[in-house]
């Protein structure tokens, strides 16, 4: 093994790389944010009384999770404008293709978080004369919320590895840059290995927190 | 205007599609016993009492847990073979990606199965005078693989989905050829939502198998 690393070009070229991150991050934050509150209403639907609510919301949250996002991507970039009408661009693709998924992962969290409060609260919040939304608002989520936040965590690092996805549509996003930069210099280890640290960096943070909320909400029992 | 529909072109090419349907389940297969021995191993180095073996266990599979699949792909089929001074067929290096990849994660999986049988029944076996091993392999492995079989079955999913970033490094799997079908025929719209069923019914008769499968793994629980 007689390879000498060069990582002199990722320090002349780190701009590129920076543009990048700044493009992971603006897929990142509002797909999570979108998919969290997209979720939210689904798992509503899906926990609704009412079948014309509740199985079109289980067809779409199984959907979405039984097949692989790469494909819901490519679908959103090629064949979605077909019957849109209107061409998107790689971007507004990646960040539709990766909210939908997201929001189908995130309305079973909730719909778990939801199912976990035994029923007895809703019987004790209905005597007490309370409709169903506000039993929703001020028993039943005030409960919830703190349960689901290792899941929700969870599901945000995920997200953050599921952008890389849209350099396959050509979104100048992070993985794209560094693809990039290995093809124009042909230093695929030093630029993947760097870009695969920034990652890292990027991700770990938030997965030590879930790790975090979850040992502490185990020991509140 | 609406669109028609037209699946013909779809048809006739359907006999491409069924290959790569089949290299699809192939690779799945292949990295998830791949996966599952690395992961028994860095388990084992997880649980380990010696540092030696624990800290490289957990600094591995923490960043794998940490960092995009797509780079895994790349790194191997572009960046390995600068390092080893070798050179890696698609399959290979989207073998290794999954394996090394979901070996990391089956590790957890298989760890959270042992740390979460009670420490009294570890305390039974060695008051009968077993060693370790035979406790573990007598009595605590046979009740945490009930308890793994949940994840790990959750986990093979996340793989199988995984396998489709294997097209990027053009190995020839439902979604590479799924590509090649629509830059024959131009109808992206029927062939990807075609493969998207395809992908669903292959996820939907797996997680059927696995519903049987742990059915009988979980059975002495209910006798």
């Amino acid at each position: 093994m007689d390879y000498s690393f060069d990582f002199s070009l990722i320090l002349a070229n780190y701009p590129v790389l920076l543009r990048g991150l700044v493009v992971t991050l603006e897929l990142w934050v509002p797909c999570f944010v979108v998919g969290l509150l997209v979720g939210f209403g689904l798992a509503l639907a899906r926990l609704s009384r009412h079948a014309w609510l509740r199985l079109p919301s289980l067809g779409y949250i199984e959907l979405f999770r039984d097949t692989p996002v790469l494909i819901q991507l490519i679908w959103f970039f090629y064949a979605f404008p077909i019957i849109a009408g209107v061409q998107l661009s790689p971007f507004l693709a990646a960040c539709l293709g990766l909210t939908l998924n997201t929001s189908a992962y995130c309305a079973e969290i909730f719909r778990g978080g939801i199912q976990s409060i035994t029923r007895g609260q809703w019987e004790g919040a209905r005597a007490l004369g309370m409709r169903h939304s506000v039993i929703l608002r001020r028993i039943i989520l005030p409960q919830v919320i703190r349960r689901m936040l290792p899941a929700l965590t969870n599901r945000g690092i995920e997200l953050g590895k599921v952008t890389s996805l849209a350099s396959v549509l050509t979104v100048h996003e992070l993985m794209y840059q560094g693809r990039l930069l290995s093809s124009t210099y042909y230093r695929p280890l030093e630029m993947l290995s760097t870009v695969a640290l920034v990652y890292f960096v990027l991700i770990y943070p938030g997965s030590y927190l879930s790790m975090r909320l979850e040992t502490r909400l185990a020991r509140r029992g | 205007m609406p669109y028609e529909w037209d699946f013909s072109a779809v048809f006739q090419h359907f006999d491409m599609l069924l290959v790569g349907l089949r290299n699809t389940i192939e690779i799945a297969l292949v990295s998830i016993v791949c996966g599952i021995g690395l992961g028994l191993v860095l388990a084992f180095m997880r649980l380990s009492s010696r540092r030696l073996l624990k800290f490289p266990a957990t600094a591995f599979i923490e960043f794998y847990r940490n960092t995009p699949p797509i780079i895994h792909f790349f790194w191997f089929f572009y960046a390995l073979p600068v390092l080893m001074n070798i050179s890696l067929d698609p399959f290979s290096a989207a073998v290794l990606a999954l394996s090394t990849q979901s070996g990391a994660f089956y590790a957890e999986v298989f760890r959270g199965g042992i740390v979460s049988i009670e420490s009294g029944q570890w305390e039974g076996c060695k008051a009968l005078g077993m060693r370790h091993s035979q406790a573990m392999r007598r009595i605590i492995l046979p009740q945490a693989v009930a308890r793994m079989m949940p994840p790990f079955v959750e986990r093979s999913f996340e793989l199988t989905k995984t396998t489709a970033l294997a097209s990027t490094l053009a190995y020839a799997d439902l979604l590479y050829q799924a590509m090649q079908v629509n830059s024959e025929t131009y109808r992206p719209l029927e062939v990807y939502t075609t493969i998207a069923v395809m992908y669903l019914l292959l996820l939907l008769t797996a997680s059927a198998l696995a519903r049987v499968a742990e059915h009988r793994l979980t059975a002495y629980g209910r006798a």
